[in-house]
């Protein structure tokens, strides 16, 4: 240390340094030799041609000091790096309270904002890490209005066959298998039915076996397992490929195993990751039969070097030409692709990533500016010592790097507790955010990249509050600093604290109107009334095998409600195929029946509902006219069916509903047109709880179309329906213990399912914007409080001179107003912008709702009067014998 | 004088004499030479060539340091101080060297 100081001290240019020595060593050799009585002519090339190449030597010396001078530097880097480092520490130790205030609030910025960088990452970044990711596609039937329309099995083969642009393509749909669980009940698996190529069109190597080839199609009971699957179930046994499991209570042999796969997970709709994979049976008819019901889902794999451009124009084009040949089923019907992993995240997820992403910055900004604060308030109370710091010559850089060192240390600690809150909140996630907001794609979790941003976020942070006080000390002369003994701040520190704490009041009056916005939406949507009774009912799905005939599933049905019914603690029971606010429901092609003759494209889509006769009065929904199913509505009798009113009002217009006839498909593979009967008109229900208009639904009773797949809804005797779940589980196993039991819900869970995201959005933003608002406050208050210690004797000489307390209050308030009102008006416009960006998450809020724009800048005066009211106070109280004594 | 001396210093050896002489106290590059030789009676002749990069070498890697001084001739000379770290280097040299010439020795002087 004492020597790198010397060094610095008594610098001299490393040429100059090497031609003196070796010069005077010359000189001093050759006064030796003449003071022993050498001629001076003959001891001087003596001397020199002793050295030899003198330049040589010179050159020599120079590059080995070059060196020197370069490890001397660095040394002495780390040197004054070590001694910043400790000295930042020692400073943190005097003040501790301090230190802990600065590393916490960091700590909760850049906490907050790695976990959301995970979730953004994820989501946004790279949403399917896998190299060549951008080949997978999904393809979809385009059609007037339908973006992602999903597509009918001839039209899929068609495609398969004709494209010149992809590797392979596959078809696939969600289902689900029965296993027998440990318990002895069956239990569902989520599964996919999917053609062939399926594991070539997302690109999957299997782990162990294989996975399917086209002859596969000829037996059909074959089965690939996920290896999550094949490790719980199996315990990995490797002679289970091979062999012989039981699905559905049918034998299916194992083909292969396949390790768990992103692009598998992007393929998976909905929540649930499926674990096996089981072939489709697809006819090889292309008639229009084949071309009307569209229930596939297409992925696929581009060729290498194949564009989405390029892709896109090839299955435009077979789209066409089929158009052209069939256009009694295809007029109209374009094909389009989309990447995998844009469908897999949908754009709801992208945008609540980007929110919240927004949201925390806007914190960790907040938090940054406090800690600018901070350090500001004690760069000035430090001013002394950073002025002998200075006159002892110490460089303006050099105290610079010093204040900034002491940041980074800062910035440091916060960053480490920050990665170990942002770790926390990861950790936490998965019970928090509602099931359904992220697919299976995305996962979430603690990585070196999360890490990456943590060290990335410490180092600009570092520099974003470590700036102010650089700038505020190496701005005022050491001579200025020392006769103001410390006592009172430079005039632009001054001005930068009341700008900070104006920027924090509008990031927290911004992110309090984003908050508002998306509450408001909850409690909108909370309040929805969905149309129905939402009392204490118990709902489940229930499947009979696929296979069975109508019949059959009829008894099944028939057998389960009487056993359900016998069960202890049951009251009424009915069957249904879709829920109120559940957001899912069948959709079938229909028309009315009017005596014209009509083109078979020619046929709008309505909702269709399968219930049995006790369904509308076990949910509470009124029928409006005519009368409701009765238990002689059966297959045999005259097909009817009631609309709701929805459907009256865009379809009958004044026409007599009731008597009318409908054409509509059936729920059947493949699906069939029966005539039914109009009998009554039902209330309207909510679908979902944002939905704005009202859709037309067509009820069918459940004995004149039992699918495989139906909605028991229970209710109990008394006390809550979640009690029941037990006895009713028994009752259908009793029936048939293949059989599993799949989506056990209670009505309410329902509908608070139905506004988890919604309410995710807003408790998330509202917990930021609340934490903003706190910090800010403790910005103006740290900002309020320091102003008035300073004026204090200004104060006093005021209140000496006869200034009331009324006058000095004034004084202090009016300038923190000036503060709160510039910060809150850039924050309410800031607001207005942000709004109108999220207005796709709000629900009949306006992006620039009155209610919010007035309430946040209450809300804001309100805290602001609290923070600033101690200050105030304590200025007005100043003794004017104590402060001016107090010098 | 001859480029190859008999009295060629073995490879080390120089290092651990300027560490040595500089134990006594500061000296320029001048007059560590002068005193290495009038030291060795003329036995050991430290050649210019050889002396500066060795300082400047051992400059380098911490064992000397230098600041600048005054010389008998009324100008400003570089005055090598020996360093913690030189005085760590010069007790690890003079062991080597005690165990070198005591193993020379028994060899050489054996009767």
């Amino acid at each position: 240390m004492k020597r790198s100081l010397r060094s610095w001290l008594w610098r001299v240019p490393l040429e100059r340094e090497v031609d003196e020595e070796i010069d005077l060593h010359v000189e001093m050799r050759v006064r030796e030799l003449v003071e022993r009585g050498m001629d001076p002519q003959r001891a001087g090339d003596q001397v020199l041609s002793r050295i030899g190449d003198v330049e040589r030597l010179k050159r020599t010396c120079v590059y080995i000091g070059r060196k020197r001078d370069r490890r001397m530097r660095l040394t002495q880097w780390l040197d004054e790096c070590r001694q910043d480092v400790t000295f930042a520490l020692r400073q943190m130790r005097t003040a501790p309270g301090f230190a802990a205030v600065a590393v916490l609030t960091l700590a909760l910025g850049i906490g907050a904002n790695s976990a959301m960088f995970a979730l953004a990452d994820a989501t946004l970044l790279r949403p399917l890490p896998v190299a060549g990711a951008d080949r997978f596609v999904m393809v979809w039937e385009r059609r007037d209005g339908v973006p992602r329309g999903q597509v009918n099995p001839a039209d899929f083969l068609d495609w398969a066959e004709r494209n010149r642009t992809f590797d392979a393509m596959a078809a696939f749909l969600t289902s689900s298998a029965a296993v027998a669980g440990a318990d002895g009940m069956a239990q569902a698996i989520p599964a996919q039915a999917v053609t062939p190529r399926f594991f070539d069109a997302v690109g999957v190597e299997p782990v162990a076996g294989r996975t399917f080839v086209e002859d596969d199609t000829q037996i059909g009971t074959v089965v690939v397992l996920s290896e999550g699957l094949w490790r719980q179930r199996f315990g990995g046994d490797p002679t289970v490929v091979g062999g012989s499991i039981r699905l559905d209570g049918a034998p299916f042999t194992v083909v292969g195993v396949v390790p768990a796969d992103v692009r598998l997970d992007a393929a998976a709709t909905g929540a649930d990751r499926p674990a096996l994979w089981r072939l489709m049976s697809l006819s090889p008819e292309r008639g229009p039969a084949q071309r009307y019901a569209h229930y596939l889902r297409v992925v696929g794999r581009l060729r290498p070097g194949v564009t989405h451009e390029a892709a896109q124009a090839d299955v435009s084009a077979i789209a066409a030409s089929i158009a052209r040949e069939t256009p009694a089923t295809n007029a109209g019907h374009d094909a389009g692709i989309e990447p995998l992993a844009r469908w897999a995240i949908g754009s709801e997820l992208r945008l609540t990533a980007l929110l919240l992403l927004g949201v925390t910055g806007f914190v960790l900004l907040t938090c940054c500016a406090n800690v600018a604060n901070l350090l500001l308030a004690r760069t000035t109370a430090r001013a002394r010592e950073l002025a002998v710091r200075s006159s002892l010559g110490a460089g303006r850089r050099r105290i610079a790097r010093q204040l900034l060192t002491e940041s980074l240390v800062l910035a440091g600690g916060g960053g480490l507790l920050g990665a170990v809150v942002g770790w926390g909140l990861l950790q936490a996630a998965p019970a928090v955010v509602p099931a359904g907001l992220l697919p299976p794609a995305v996962t979430l979790g603690f990585d070196a990249r999360v890490l990456a941003f943590c060290v990335a976020s410490v180092l600009v942070v570092a520099v974003a509050f470590g700036l102010a006080p650089v700038w505020q000390a190496t701005g005022a002369s050491p001579a200025q600093a020392m006769s103001q003994g410390g006592r009172t701040a430079t005039g632009h520190a001054w001005r930068l604290r009341h700008v900070l704490a104006g920027l924090e009041v509008a990031a927290a009056v911004l992110l309090l109107c984003g908050g508002g916005l998306l509450l408001r939406t909850l409690l909108a949507l909370e309040s929805v009334d969905p149309g129905s009774r939402s009392s204490e009912l118990l709902t489940m799905q229930i499947s009979a095998p696929m296979q069975w005939t109508p019949e059959a599933r009829n008894r099944f049905y028939q057998d389960i409600a009487l056993e359900v019914a016998a069960s202890p603690g049951v009251g009424d029971l009915a069957w249904g195929s879709a829920l109120p606010l559940d957001g899912l429901w069948y959709g079938q092609a229909f028309h009315i029946e009017d005596g014209q003759t009509r083109d078979p494209v020619d046929r709008d889509g309505v909702g269709y509902q399968i219930v049995s006769p006790s369904y509308f009065d076990l949910l509470g929904i009124p029928i409006l006219r005519g009368r409701g199913f009765t238990d002689l509505d059966t297959s045999e009798a005259p097909q009817v069916c009631l609309v709701n009113e929805a459907f009256v009002r865009r379809y009958l217009e004044s026409r007599e509903p009731l008597g009318l006839r409908l054409s509509v498909n059936a729920m059947a593979q493949p699906p069939m047109a029966v005539v039914r009967e109009i009998v009554g008109v039902v209330a309207q229900v909510k679908e979902r709880p944002e939905q704005v208009d009202d859709e037309p639904h067509v009820y069918v009773p459940h004995a004149q179309n039992t699918w495989w797949l139906a909605t028991l809804v229970v209710a109990p005797e008394e006390g809550p329906a979640a009690a029941l779940v037990p006895g009713v589980r028994a009752a259908v196993a009793r029936v048939d213990p293949d059989r599993p039991v799949t989506r056990v819900r209670t009505l309410d869970a329902i509908s608070r399912e139905a506004t988890a995201r919604p309410r995710f959005r807003a408790v998330l933003v509202g917990a930021f914007a609340a934490l903003g608002l706190l910090l800010a406050m403790v910005g103006v208050f740290g900002v309020m409080a320091y102003s008035v210690q300073q004026r204090t004797r200004e104060f006093g000489i005021r209140i000496a001179l006869g200034a009331t307390t009324r006058q000095v209050l004034a004084l202090v308030l009016g300038g923190a107003a000036r503060v709160i009102a510039v910060g809150a008006a850039i924050g309410l416009l800031g607001g207005a912008v942000s709004g109108r960006a999220i207005a796709a998450f709000l629900f009949e809020v306006e992006p620039l709702d009155p209610l919010t724009f007035t309430v946040v800048p209450a809300l804001l005066l309100l805290t602001a009067g609290l923070a600033t009211l101690v200050p105030a106070l304590r200025a007005a109280s100043a003794d004017p014998a104590v402060t001016l004594r107090g010098e | 004088m001859p480029a190859k001396s008999p009295k060629t210093l073995l490879h080390g050896t120089l290092d651990a004499l300027i560490l040595k002489t500089l134990a006594a106290g500061p000296r320029h590059g001048y007059a560590i030479a002068t005193f290495i030789e009038r030291t060795t009676d003329e036995a050991v002749i430290v050649e210019e060539g050889s002396l500066y990069p060795a300082l400047y070498r051992m400059e380098k890697k911490g064992w000397v340091e230098a600041e600048w001084g005054t010389s008998e001739l009324g100008r400003r000379a570089k005055l090598y101080r020996l360093t913690r770290s030189g005085r760590a280097q010069l007790a690890a040299e003079t062991a080597i060297w005690q165990r070198f010439t005591a193993g020379v020795s028994k060899i050489l002087l054996a009767r």
